[in-house]
């Protein structure tokens, strides 16, 4: 029973993590139609600047958030202007080209520059809760409660702002959004820093409970398509639960099943990503776009 | 009327050319005994990888520029291909020919049962669904223990006769180009070339294009497995994270996306581009290398979508043709 209690604590906190890295691929892909094969290495990215500040100015990781997610959305902007805007309306191939090459170039930039060593941060909030028999390492707490303030920002940013506005109507139909006034560049610019920028900050909460390596990306890029095509594109409610059930599988694995590590957990995610898709194409939730060939 | 006559001498001079460049090749190995030839060991291994990435990159070409099917896990059949030989010299004690058909079998039947379940899928989901494989597969490898050797390895009989491995990557290098070109003239070319082009209109017309896709998928998968059993000899190691490189399915997109995305000719100019500039430009950049890559590959689909054989008939190559000693008159 508490082995139990404990796997549905461990999953949560797991979903929650995987819930923020994957907003940030979600919202891009569902607005601007870009599958962004470099996502992981954006994470990696976040986790090694909070690395930087955590190793050589004795900052707490949780405060390096203030300056990641700033750098983050700046880098992000960029990148769009300077290459995704070229091939946003160009063939599918094209963007996964070119999103997989900028991947290749920054992980291995990351080598370069980091060496092939892991990292691992350093935070003054070690320790556990124990409530019952249930541990719960603290970081992992805080972890889930940036996570879940982080998703109500942009989930309000989404519905409630007017800049939020704008970015629903490029997403739905960018024609139309042009016609009405939209600048939509503008727009899919500042998705694409504010997705980065997300990103980033998961990157902060993946260096606190993993070791950080230059390759360790591509796991989570795979992990990111898969629950964003559970999800539905965009869709925030979707992507919690879906980050939540892809939890799940790994957590159960990895409890039940001795001696396998959790990237096990991604072969058992694939059947079942490939499974839903051949039944429901549109994934389970439905989502911000409708899920077209693009 | 001299166009046919005019057409067939240059066909025929285009031919010439193309077995005077394999009988150069094939006798490129001799030239090792003749003193100080330009050829060693060294050198030959390289052309060795290369032919193989010949192989390797019109097989991917196969499948993601002919069928429109965007394969980013093709290694995956490379690894299967691998570890079939891997297994059988080392479990089972087999010499190593009797392990290639094996290997080749292995990997066209795992292109039919993951095609069956991804060949379902459209453009992108297709893709990462075979990353997504490819992936896995190099886990199951991991865990597989007793049979793979998990993390360690297998360590195969060492064998080290350079110019075999030479004479096998360009054999089949040549039956591999040559059976695509054959193929892509074929009606099932054609119908590849309309499931690519449009997907439902091919089905409308009466083509089962699932079969297409699987059968052109097997070829291409069976093709990559035989590259993965005589890496693995050549290799004498294997282990899960050099047969499931991330880099292998990228060194294949690269080469034919730089040669020429869906044509016959284009991933043997890519791949041939690639390693005379991995030779001469990157030998000074080794810790450069993939960064350079990746530059590239964004660079070349950025700025010449259809790679070199997209720069025939351009401004730019009529402006070098003109250089180039010619012929005043036809």
């Amino acid at each position: 029973m508490s082995e139990l209690l404990q796997a549905l604590v461990n999953l949560t906190m797991l979903g929650g993590f995987y819930a923020l890295m994957v907003m940030g691929f979600s919202l891009i892909w569902g607005v601007m139609g870009v599958i962004n094969l470099a996502h992981g290495e954006f994470v990696l990215m976040g986790s090694y600047l909070t690395w930087v500040l955590n190793r050589h100015l004795g900052w707490e990781p949780f405060a390096a958030l203030i300056v990641v997610v700033p750098v983050m959305f700046t880098f992000g902007y960029l990148v769009q202007r300077v290459l995704i805007n070229r091939i946003i309306d160009r063939h599918h191939l094209v963007s996964l080209l070119v999103t997989y090459g900028l991947a290749i170039l920054i992980a291995n930039g990351l080598k370069l520059v980091f060496t092939g060593t892991p990292r691992s941060l350093t935070t003054a909030l070690g320790g556990f809760w124990r409530i019952g028999a249930v541990t719960i390492p603290v970081v992992k707490s805080y972890d889930l409660v940036i996570a879940l303030l982080m998703m109500t920002a942009l989930s309000l940013l989404l519905r409630r702002s007017r800049l939020g506005r704008s970015v629903r109507a490029a997403a739905q139909n960018r024609q139309a959004a042009r016609m009405v006034g939209v600048d939509v560049r503008a727009v899919f610019a500042v998705t694409f820093g504010i997705g980065v920028a997300l990103t980033g900050a998961a990157g902060t909460l993946f260096g606190l409970t993993h070791p950080i390596a230059p390759f360790a990306g591509l796991p989570l890029t795979l992990r990111a398509f898969a629950i964003t095509t559970m999800a539905g594109l965009g869709n925030i409610r979707g992507a919690l639960l879906g980050s939540l059930a892809l939890a799940a599988v790994e957590v159960i694995i990895a409890t039940y099943v001795p001696g396998i590590g959790t990237n096990l957990g991604l072969v058992a995610t694939f059947v079942v990503l490939v499974g839903i898709l051949i039944v429901r194409p549109q994934g389970l939730f439905g989502g911000l776009a409708p899920m077209e060939e693009r | 009327m001299t166009v046919p006559n005019e057409t067939r001498s240059i066909l025929a001079g285009r031919t010439t050319g193309l077995l005077v460049l394999i009988a150069g090749l094939a006798v490129l190995p001799l030239t090792a005994a003749i003193g100080d030839g330009w050829i060693d060991n060294s050198k030959l291994f390289s052309m060795t990888q290369m032919l193989m990435l010949i192989t390797l990159a019109s097989n991917w070409n196969f499948v993601s520029g002919l069928l429109g099917y965007v394969d980013f896990g093709h290694a995956a059949f490379f690894g299967l291909g691998a570890y079939s030989t891997g297994i059988l010299m080392t479990k089972a004690g087999w010499p190593f020919f009797p392990t290639l058909p094996v290997g080749v079998i292995i990997a066209a039947v795992a292109a039919v049962i993951v095609g069956r379940a991804t060949m379902h899928l459209k453009g992108p989901y297709f893709s990462i669904a075979m990353l997504g494989t490819f992936a896995a597969l190099r886990e199951i490898a991991r865990v597989a223990r007793p049979l793979t050797g998990g993390g360690p390895g297998l360590s195969l009989p060492p064998f080290l006769n350079r110019p075999l491995f030479y004479y096998l990557a360009l054999v089949q290098a040549v039956l591999i180009v040559a059976l695509y070109r054959w193929l892509r003239r074929t009606q099932f070319g054609t119908m590849m070339l309309g499931i690519r082009e449009d997907e439902p209109g091919a089905e409308m017309r009466g083509i089962n294009t699932m079969v297409v896709k699987l059968g052109a998928f097997a070829v291409a998968a069976a093709s990559t497995g035989l590259v993965g059993c005589m890496w693995a000899y050549q290799n004498t190691f294997i282990d899960p994270d050099i047969v499931f490189l991330d880099s292998r399915t990228i060194e294949m997109a690269l080469a034919s996306v730089v040669g020429g995305l869906g044509t016959i000719v284009g991933p043997v100019v890519g791949s041939a581009l690639l390693y005379w500039m991995r030779d001469v430009v990157w030998a000074s950049f080794l810790q450069w290398h993939l960064i350079i890559e990746g530059a590239i590959l964004i660079g070349v689909v950025l700025m010449m979508p259809n790679g070199v054989m997209g720069l025939r008939g351009s401004p730019f190559a009529s402006h070098v043709r003109r250089l180039l000693p010619h012929r005043a008159t036809r």
